[in-house]
């Protein structure tokens, strides 16, 4: 890209678009960019070996050489650990690189896991697979903000989603409260890549990485009461969508904006599921509440709630969008849905299309393709839904479809054409 | 002030190298103080053979020992359950009794984790905690079937596996097959 814009300055410059200086300017601009291109490369490269190799040690003493003594394996068992610590020494005391600092971290976060797993292994300690993941994601936490690695980071984040899932998933599960503890210890640091380098890939790769994990963890919270998960879950991606419209994150590209994009998604799907009547038969059956559970809701209800006040105060809520309001109106049907299975697979349905042309204005004000698609999409899912549950005519169906797929070609080119106007004024002008 | 930080930086990252080396280091200790203090007992067993992404190769051992009689009927599954045992006249172990609280008897006792009570008959189902026994990869498949082979011939009891305990902490040491280490069985 950059390559293809400093060949054309020469020609900018000819023309008299831009000045020598500018050209000048712009150029410098991209070569101090590309010097530092190489770097992140190589950053790249370091951890994905560290990673390679410090798997590779693990498997290696997975073997369990017979023939050695117990001193040996020992030996062993502290070897990758101690190179692990002398290098990530070096790095911080010598100042070495982020390449330097981001590879060594990543060997010694590896190097910890795989002492503690030869030592259980001599011993035949039959140890207890999570506590072995806590001390392991523990020992190495400091380690993110002593080297300031983006690479721990992330291994600090999917390390803690495995164990909080072999945690609360597994038979016989309990409620992973260590995972907040864990996920709290990486929040300052994320917060400051927010707030320096909101635009840089590693604050979007967060942006993707922490919401996805809640969505795979929050379930495990939820033992006991498995209606709630439902209500829990339209909460939270209610809070996504919140958050992802929050000041830090707006403007960002919708592919850096995890946050928004899953709560968005997230909202409509649950919502499809919820314009089912079964899935609100199975909310008539629950006959009391259990309580740390529906405690945990109301705090993410809150939590939600207190967000989507502060958007208010900063003045960033458009009114006309529903996606906003979505968690506090399912919240209601959810106590309506107790006594009554109807009303809210009606109003379910109801949102949803209000939800597909709330989606489609969106798009047409932004002049925004895949969000005007978007909305169709979600209108085209309902309407596909409902073909499952009515005993509506096919001709009907037929019917419905030709004008969905009309109205798809119709909003598009109309739409087109507008911003092709626009674009011929901004010309004009 | 910059070099200050540094310095700074250093002396945490200095603790916690400590804290990673620490942590092996006390598994290690306190397992090597149950194999020198500990009392030996003799657990009857049956191999079986998974195996663990991390660790290895291994074999899980299922012990004869592994129900008791109990007054007691409030069992939840995957509780701590103190097993009190002795020994017999050849060194294998017995049960004495389960209790979810510590017993002022002298007996040795384990932490093993209940599996589930049946109510039926009163007996609660419990596994023991060492049953893990580390192979060289190679070899767990073939500990199975050479357990299998000795498990056909006359003489009784002739699996176990040889565990040190003090004060609740048990250590496997080894797994025997005819009074043999079964790495040394499977060799011959």
């Amino acid at each position: 890209m950059n390559s293809k814009l400093t060949k054309e300055l020469p020609e900018l410059v000819e023309n008299g678009v831009i000045s020598q200086d500018v050209a000048l300017k712009i150029e410098r601009y991209y070569q101090s960019k590309s010097n530092e291109n190489p770097n992140r490369l190589f950053t790249v490269f370091g951890v994905l070996g560290s990673v390679l190799v410090g798997l590779g040690i693990i498997l290696i003493l997975a073997h369990n050489w017979d023939n050695f003594s117990k001193v040996i394996k020992t030996i062993f068992a502290f070897a990758p650990l101690v190179i692990g610590q002398v290098l990530v020494g070096f790095s911080l005391l010598k100042k070495k690189s982020a390449t330097w600092k981001e590879a060594s971290g990543t060997f010694l976060f590896f190097a910890v896991g795989a002492s503690m797993a030869i030592v259980s292994q001599i011993y035949n300690i039959p140890g207890n697979f999570n506590s072995y993941m806590l001390t392991w994601i523990i020992l190495c936490s400091p380690l993110i903000y002593l080297l300031k690695s983006h690479a721990l980071v992330l291994l600090h984040i999917i390390f803690t989603t495995i164990y909080a899932c072999e945690y609360g998933y597994a038979f016989g599960s309990k409620t992973p409260w260590m995972y907040l503890v864990l996920i709290i210890l990486i929040i300052p640091y994320y917060i400051k890549l927010i707030q320096n380098r909101s635009k840089a890939n590693i604050t979007s790769v967060i942006n993707w990485l922490l919401p996805l994990s809640f969505i795979i963890v929050l379930g495990a919270f939820i033992t006991k009461f498995d209606e709630l998960i439902f209500l829990s879950y339209i909460i939270l991606f209610g809070l996504f969508y919140n958050l992802g419209k929050g000041p830090r994150f707006d403007n960002l590209k919708l592919r850096q904006n995890g946050y928004l994009v899953l709560g968005s998604l997230g909202t409509v799907i649950l919502l499809l599921i919820a314009s089912f009547r079964w899935i609100w038969k199975d909310v008539l059956r629950i006959s009391s509440f259990a309580t740390t559970e529906t405690t945990l809701v109301a705090v993410l209800f809150i939590t939600t709630a207190f967000v989507l006040t502060y958007l208010f105060l900063k003045k960033r809520v458009n009114k006309l969008n529903l996606f906003h309001f979505i968690f506090i109106i399912m919240t209601l049907l959810f106590f309506v849905g107790l006594t009554n299975d109807i009303t809210p697979t009606i109003v379910t349905n109801v949102l949803l299309l209000i939800l597909g042309i709330n989606a489609i204005k969106i798009g047409v004000d932004k002049m925004h393709f895949g969000i005007l698609n978007y909305g169709l999409v979600i209108i085209t899912a309902l309407i596909f839904s409902r073909f499952f549950d009515t005993n509506m005519s096919f001709v009907i169906r037929g019917l419905l479809f030709v004008v969905v797929g009309v109205g798809f070609f119709a909003t598009n080119y109309v739409m087109l054409k507008k911003q092709k106007s626009k674009a011929q004024k901004t010309l004009k002008k | 002030m910059k070099k200050k930080k540094l310095q700074y930086a250093f002396m945490l990252f200095i603790l916690v190298a400590i804290a990673q080396l620490f942590v092996p280091i006390q598994m290690i200790l306190g397992q090597e103080k149950v194999l020198n203090e500990g009392e030996v007992y003799k657990f009857k067993t049956r191999p079986i053979d998974p195996s663990d992404p991390y660790r290895g190769k291994y074999i899980t051992l299922r012990y004869d020992i592994n129900t008791a009689n109990t007054k007691d009927t409030l069992w939840e599954r995957k509780e701590e359950v103190y097993v009190y045992l002795k020994k017999d006249s050849l060194g294998f172990a017995e049960l004495v009794e389960v209790s979810k609280t510590p017993l002022a008897i002298d007996n040795d006792y384990v932490l093993a984790e209940t599996s589930w009570y049946n109510r039926n008959s009163k007996k609660l189902n419990f596994n023991l905690p060492f049953n893990r026994f580390y192979m060289e990869e190679t070899k767990a498949k073939p500990a199975e079937d050479a357990f299998r082979i000795a498990q056909r011939d006359s003489l009784p009891n002739n699996t176990y596996g040889l565990v040190y305990i003090k004060d609740g902490e048990a250590v496997l040491k080894d797994v025997l097959i005819n009074d043999m280490s079964i790495a040394d069985y499977i060799e011959e």
